[in-house]
């Protein structure tokens, strides 16, 4: 008899039970949790430019402040002017009129006896006649030296 | 209060939509599953508010902690059990499952206060002796209660039902056979006979 109360409990349990539904509030609140949860902005087509912009910057900034202020405006072929001082002007071996009026002149650094100057009316030290002389020779167009200056 | 029909691979394609945002995946997911887990909680709980907030918290975890789902393990349905079942049970501030055989011998008297006395008015169920056997099933122990509701009112397997309370299927044939025994003497009240020799003294 206990066995069948309890088989027959059961099974009126099972059949009021099954008539039984969840709130049907519930189905919204928890829809605008998920919605709240997965909530997505669209991203724009350029969202890399403002990070890029600002690491640009930064690197920029980064630099100028890190740069030694003697090296931050670099002369060009100013490397070269410092190991090699300006020889200064050339030393007319013919009228100046001539020089000016010759076409196609060429310069050409040449090494010569110290002793040659004196041919072109410049002082020479006899001590030092023997040894060479670094110099640049401008030329005329038929291979004539028009001017010079020593290099050192 | 059986459990929804499980296709599971159709189910599975609906929580991977459901973990990409896809709302739609999530609501068929809940209306497949919210009567199921409602009626668990509701049983096991004995009150509809209580059984709206585990239903609520249960699918608030199956949105947040899906990726705790192991399809390997069972069904998506015997999963959102497991969660409502421990969900009632932080509600109810039951304590962990007892394991010591000392502390799961018929402990019926115990959880009687658990039993909550609802006047006539707040009935539940609709059918007199169903009502009579929910408030019974109300009063056995929880340890008991779970098994009892899911082997025997949601029509799980002895593998799922273990799988929903985390313990082996050798302890929920012992519980359920305790559950029977604990809510037919809580039911012998209500039995032809003994009804008849009431009627008899009074």
């Amino acid at each position: 008899m206990t066995h069948d109360v309890l088989e027959d409990g059961l099974a009126a349990l099972r059949r009021d039970i099954a008539e039984v539904h969840a709130p049907a509030a519930l189905e919204g609140a928890l829809v605008a949790r998920f919605r709240q949860q997965h909530r997505r902005f669209p991203r724009p087509d350029f969202w890399w430019l403002p990070p890029l912009a600002l690491a640009a910057t930064l690197a920029i900034a980064s630099w100028m402040v890190r740069m030694p202020h003697g090296a931050q405006q670099p002369a060009v072929g100013s490397a070269t002017a410092a190991a090699e001082p300006d020889p200064g002007p050339f030393l007319a071996l013919r009228p100046i009129e001539r020089i000016a009026l010759e076409p196609g002149m060429t310069v050409v650094e040449t090494e010569f006896p110290r002793a040659l100057l004196a041919d072109w009316g410049l002082p020479v030290a006899p001590d030092h006649a023997g040894e060479p002389v670094r110099a640049e020779m401008l030329y005329s167009a038929d291979g004539e030296p028009v001017a010079v200056r020593l290099i050192n | 209060m059986t459990m929804p029909p499980v296709d599971t691979k159709a189910e599975l394609a609906l929580l991977a939509r459901m973990q990409r945002g896809d709302e739609s995946a999530f609501v068929a997911l809940y209306r497949t599953h919210r009567d199921a887990v409602y009626r668990f909680a509701l049983l096991y709980a004995g009150s509809p508010a209580i059984a709206a907030d585990v239903t609520q918290d249960t699918f608030v975890h199956l949105m947040t902690q899906n990726r705790q789902f192991d399809p390997t393990r069972g069904s998506i349905g015997a999963w959102l059990c497991g969660v409502a079942r421990n969900m009632a049970r932080r509600q109810c501030g039951v304590r962990e499952d007892a394991t010591d055989p000392g502390e799961l011998q018929d402990d019926a008297r115990a959880h009687d206060s658990q039993v909550d006395p609802q006047s006539p008015l707040d009935r539940l169920l609709r059918g007199e002796l169903a009502e009579h056997v929910r408030r019974a099933v109300a009063g056995i122990a929880p340890h008991y209660r779970d098994v009892l509701i899911l082997c025997e009112v949601a029509d799980l397997s002895y593998a799922e039902a273990a799988q929903v309370c985390g313990i082996d299927i050798g302890t929920v044939r012992s519980r359920l056979s305790r559950a029977r025994t604990q809510l037919a003497q809580r039911l012998a009240p209500y039995a032809p006979s003994a009804r008849g020799v009431k009627e008899v003294q009074s």
